[in-house]
């Protein structure tokens, strides 16, 4: 039969032609669960790429677990006297990856690089709209941004059209560009241009993304050879993996596999637990579903739920009632915000008086998500039926769907989240519920919540701005604009020999301190 | 002979044209808006969805979208991927284009023997004990889902006694479990068929003959038997193949192997029509090669076929 | 081959006898029919044998083991996996079924037309079932999921999609061997109108060879909707699905391994049962391999 022995030979060819080289021993290995969604400074704009970027590229300050602010590529910054303007005197010693020296001009041509049109920038994009001339860049009438000023080597100043009080804590990816014109649109998979503790080394669509150590990092060079972002999209595959040595760092995404950790005793031990940067709230759309004008129809619906039963039962522990729209830890947040209690003799009394006793009278209503949060929705849904008499239809839609119709305003009712990018609550405040936010999917709309807000963005003191965000607050929740669910709690599981591993609200701190025994 | 191959290879044309219309048709169809999916969460930005749009033709009218794409996958260019933004398809699909046939191959190589042998073994003891716990084990072995059986040989084989990894794709090892798993309802397939086949032949007047003759059973069975059942079982072959590969969506997504039936189902809820497109076609071009090699197998061993089809 | 002459009709009560006791006798298809008729029987009753709703959540009894207040034990939301499990048995027949009857339907009628009219017709039917073969079926389910979107629409209209041309091209072969015989041949002269013919005359012929295939084909389509289910894009909540409930078990298999398991064994026995009656139905009925 040659006909099988040459079938059998082309078969180990390929098998074998298939196969990666060896791992080597120090690198770190931590699982993410999808491939990065790029793997650029210019475009990032998602989470996963986040969490590989953030090891590689770095911006003016840092954020610690506690949500402090750090230094980072800037030592120091003040405010100009007008507010209209920020003073960066910049760390001097930084290197690039490739070898060269960082310095004030390299800020401002990253800055520049993201404003020339055609970049296809993402999230950082709207943290330079206000810079002056921002505009003419984007526009391309100029390629030179004239807010940014380079006054010496490490010193910068940035001027505003209106003040941006947070602007040094906003997260760019600063990076050498000069490696656009070396190496070409497609540079990003061949060099490395951060100035992070890891400099990018290869990636392997669908199997991992490896980082190598920066040996002339500026904070110490990294104690291991390297990170390995194994990319393991099943969950149940990255906690076998976990247990049999394959990975040092076990990231969790989702609220089953977060449980089922708890459960184990041994997983548990290396568990490392803290409440997220999240928040998850219902939108209630009300030009899309009449009933909702109503404000006791939304209050009878938000008090339906048992957020306390919810936190225990379903999330084991794994999360806590979410009363505001603000998450714990992040500044500006408001520990006395008022409780929302789980109440069905008010919510059947106050749907009574809106005149849908028992939910008659109302029309029919679908509440949308993504798959992987069906229970809590089916929770939800099982609550309103049970205390308001009102049936609910789980609407599991599919993610360019549902984010479509989420960013056209044209779901009438959701439970959706929202994750800071950056430690201030005006992340939260403006973003989703500010009636000019194109992040406010739920359309909501008060007068008085966008003057707060307005007036908080231009306020530098930080007491009399968390002040504001507070009122704004209070406005939107009096008013049952929204409804504030739960926090989850991240969590990730660290082999007990890896030290210097540390989960953040904001997910995972850089791994610049890490050492494997 | 000749004459014969050439009529086979051009049954493949229609099959092919048919897969680029269907895949071209169904991403038309296919709901959500790949701009979207490109800006994620944070998507709004009119001026830059359009400017996408324009970048990757999708503001042109349909014919327009087609020709253009026929003309490119003449040049073997797949296009550029969704997901990751101006990255060309083939870049994608580069690597991982071997792995999911390799694995269909492999486990087909190892259910064979194995299916044939305990198709005959059930066939020959007919309505005996080990007929019967044969059936029932190949019946399981049919009904078990893959998915529900991979949780189990994960635990056992490679938590419990260690023998194999958990998952990825960096030594031969990695592919012990995948394959043993995909191999197993296609070794239950085969056998099934083996013993009717089998038990077809064992009727047949010439085998009647033979043993009326008084010749040894065994010769019975390996002279006059065998071929009989190994030809028909060829020409099943090509549709096993198809389920292998396809059954490796299932087992590539448990196992962490970055082939194609994984980068499929990544693609899809993506909505990274590019890659999609990319990968139907492929699937449908590897199961086309593979009915043809067959066809031409069986016109080599069974002369007959080449006029009659 | 499955032909029937006028004699054979007359003796169909001593057939049908003939057949009942091969049937009894061979056990593992009456192992097969046991199962498929406890199925059966617990779906159409499922609703007055689930203990509680199935859609009922209790965040204060999550992942209850099995026991006393819980047979099965519970789920993620604290629901009755018992009576998920019933209602499950429901979701996968009804479906099942559905796809059966349109693969049936459209599988016979293709099949009867292409090969009565021959020609275009049936070029076009064929080479339409050739292509549909051409893609591996789990591909054609999934863009079909793809497009429509996940439910249980999508999974009736994808397996029913890729069910359909193996009836045709059975029916095809039947009919066209049934053409050249003679009593067909007599109803032509007669005049009687084609529809008559075939529904009066082919189809009861082709009935064994129908009920083989539906009933080998019924695992085949509670597999394709578990692993469709599994992979996301099958049956959704608060309806409850094997495939989806093996699924939500996974990742708790070694904590809390009842929902996987349950919903496993549940899936695993249903399709054997569903082959075995499948298997030992085809020795009977198809004559190629009836023992003489």
């Amino acid at each position: 039969m040659k006909s099988a022995a040459f079938t059998r030979y082309a078969l180990a060819a390929a098998l074998l032609a298939s196969f990666a080289g060896p791992v080597a021993a120090r690198d770190l290995r931590v699982n993410i669960n999808a491939d990065p969604e790029m793997i650029d400074p210019i475009t990032f704009s998602a989470l996963i790429a986040g969490d590989v970027l953030r090891n590689v590229y770095q911006s003016f300050s840092r954020v610690d677990e506690k949500g402090n602010v750090l230094p980072a590529l800037a030592l120091k910054w003040t405010a100009h006297p007008d507010n209209l303007g920020w003073r960066f005197e910049l760390r001097p010693g930084v290197k690039f990856h490739t070898g060269r020296a960082f310095g004030a001009k390299d800020v401002k041509a990253s800055f520049e690089a993201l404003l020339t049109p055609g970049s296809k920038a993402g999230l950082q994009l709207q943290y330079l709209q206000r810079i002056v001339g921002a505009k003419d860049v984007q526009d391309g009438k100029t390629k030179d941004l004239a807010g940014v000023s380079v006054v010496s080597d490490l010193v910068l100043d940035i001027r505003f059209t209106a003040p941006d009080v947070l602007f040094p804590i906003y997260p760019f990816m600063i990076f050498d560009t000069q490696v656009v014109a070396d190496k070409g649109p497609n540079w990003f998979m061949q060099v490395s241009a951060g100035t992070g503790p890891y400099s990018f080394d290869s990636w392997k669509r669908g199997q991992e993304v490896h980082l190598n150590a920066f040996k002339d990092y500026y904070g110490g060079a990294p104690k291991v050879d390297g990170i390995r972002f194994v990319i393991v999209p099943s969950e149940e595959t990255s906690v076998t993996m976990y247990e049999a040595g394959e990975l040092d760092v076990l990231m969790v995404a989702s609220t089953d596999l977060a449980r089922r950790i708890m459960r184990d005793s041994r997983l548990k031990a290396d568990a490392q637990t803290v409440s997220a940067a999240q928040i998850t709230y219902l939108g209630m759309n009300q030009n899309l579903y009449a009933p909702f004008k109503d404000k006791r129809v939304r209050e009878a619906f938000c008090i339906s739920i048992d957020r306390d039963a919810m936190s225990k039962g379903l999330f084991g522990g794994l999360a806590q009632p979410l009363y505001g729209q603000i998450t714990p830890g992040i500044p500006g947040y408001n520990p006395n915000v008022r409780k929302i209690p789980y109440d069905p003799a008010r919510a059947k009394k106050l749907m009574a008086e809106a005149g849908y006793a028992d939910g008659k009278g109302l029309p029919p209503l679908k509440i949308a998500n993504l798959a992987p949060f069906r229970n809590e929705i089916a929770y939800y849904a099982d609550q309103w039926k049970q205390v308001l008499g009102v049936t609910v239809d789980l609407d599991i839609q599919e993610r360019a769907t549902f984010l479509r119709s989420l960013n056209a305003g044209e779901t009438p009712f959701f439970s959706w989240g929202w994750t800071a990018d950056y430690p201030d609550a005006l992340y939260y405040l403006s973003q989703v519920w500010h009636s000019k936010s194109p992040f406010n999917r739920a359309r909501y709309s008060s007068a008085k919540y966008d003057e707060l807000i307005d007036k908080a963005q231009i306020t530098p003191d930080n007491a009399a701005r968390y002040k504001l965000y507070h009122q704004a607050e209070d406005t939107l929740l009096d008013d049952w604009g929204t409804c504030g669910i739960f926090v989850r709690t991240n969590v990730a599981v660290v082999k007990p020999n890896v030290k210097g591993v540390t989960l953040a609200p904001m997910r995972m701190l850089p791994y610049d301190k890490v050492t494997i025994n | 002979m000749s004459a014969y191959v050439v009529r086979r290879l051009l049954g493949l044309l229609p099959v092919l044209a048919a897969a680029i219309v269907l895949t071209f048709a169904a991403n038309q169809f296919v709901p959500g808006d790949p701009v979207t999916v490109m800006l994620g969460d944070q998507g709004g930005n009119v001026e830059l969805e359009q400017k996408l749009r324009r970048e990757y033709g999708l503001d042109r009218p349909l014919p327009v979208q087609f020709a253009d794409y026929l003309a490119k996958l003449a040049r073997g260019d797949f296009g550029l991927s969704f997901r990751y933004p101006s990255v060309p398809v083939t870049q994608v699909i580069r690597d991982a284009l071997w792995i999911s046939p390799s694995l269909a191959a492999a486990a087909l190589v190892l259910a064979l023997p194995i299916g044939i042998s305990l198709g005959i073994v059930a066939a020959l003891r007919r309505n005996t004990l080990a007929d019967t716990g044969i059936i029932l084990v190949l019946v399981a072995g049919l009904s078990i889902p893959n998915f529900a059986l991979a949780a189990f040989f994960v635990w056992i084989f490679a938590l419990k006694l260690g023998w194999a990894p958990v998952a990825g794709w960096t030594s031969w090892r990695h592919a012990v479990l995948p394959v043993a798993l995909l191999a197993i309802p296609a070794a239950a397939y085969l056998a099934r068929l083996a013993r009717t086949f089998m038990l077809e032949v064992l009727q047949q007047d010439y085998v009647r003959t033979a043993r009326a003759k008084g010749l040894p059973e065994r010769l019975v069975v390996w002279r006059h038997s065998l071929r009989n059942v190994l030809v028909p079982i060829l020409t099943v072959c090509g549709v096993i193949f198809g389920t292998l590969i396809t059954g490796t969506v299932v087992i590539e997504t448990i196992f962490n192997i970055p082939g194609l039936g994984r980068i499929a189902i990544d693609s899809i809820f993506a909505r990274d029509y590019p890659v999609t497109m990319a990968i139907v076609m492929l699937f449908t071009f590897f199961y086309a090669i593979i009915n043809f090699i067959v066809d031409v197998l069986y016109g080599i061993v069974d002369p007959r076929i080449r006029i009659s089809r | 081959m499955i032909g029937r002459t006028a004699a054979e009709a007359i003796s169909e009560g001593s057939r049908l006898a003939e057949f009942s006791r091969l049937f009894l006798a061979n056990r593992s298809a009456m192992l097969g029919a046991t199962i498929v008729l406890i199925a059966v029987v617990v779906a159409l009753l499922s609703s007055w044998l689930a203990p509680t709703d199935y859609a009922r959540t209790n965040m204060l009894f999550v992942w209850e083991p099995p026991g006393d207040d819980f047979v099965l034990g519970t789920d993620a939301l604290g629901r009755d996996v018992f009576s998920r499990l019933i209602v499950g048995a429901r979701v996968s027949l009804t479906i099942a079924l559905s796809v059966l009857a349109i693969a049936l339907t459209v599988g016979t009628a293709a099949g009867m037309a292409a090969a009565w009219n021959g020609g275009w017709i049936d070029s076009l039917v064929m080479r339409t079932a050739d292509i549909t073969f051409a893609f591996p079926e789990l591909i054609i389910a999934i863009l079909v999921a793809a497009i429509l979107g996940p439910g249980i629409l999508t999974v009736i209209i994808s397996l029913s999609l890729v069910s359909w041309p193996g009836i045709a091209r059975i029916v095809r072969a039947l009919v066209l061997t049934l053409r050249g015989e003679l009593y067909i041949d007599a109803a032509i002269v007669c005049g009687t109108p084609p529809t008559q013919i075939l529904l009066r005359h082919c189809l009861p012929n082709i009935v064994p060879a129908l009920i083989v295939r539906a009933s080998v084909g019924v695992g085949f389509i509670v597999m394709a909707e578990a692993t469709l289910s599994f992979l996301g894009l099958g049956v959704q909540e608060p309806l409850p699905s094997w495939g989806g409930m093996i699924r939500d078990g996974l990742t708790a298999l070694r904590t809390d391994p009842h929902l996987s398991l349950a919903a496993g064994a549940a899936l695993g026995t249903t399709i054997i049962g569903f082959n075995l009656l499948g298997d030992g139905l085809r020795d009977l009925l198809d004559p190629r391999i009836r023992e003489r």
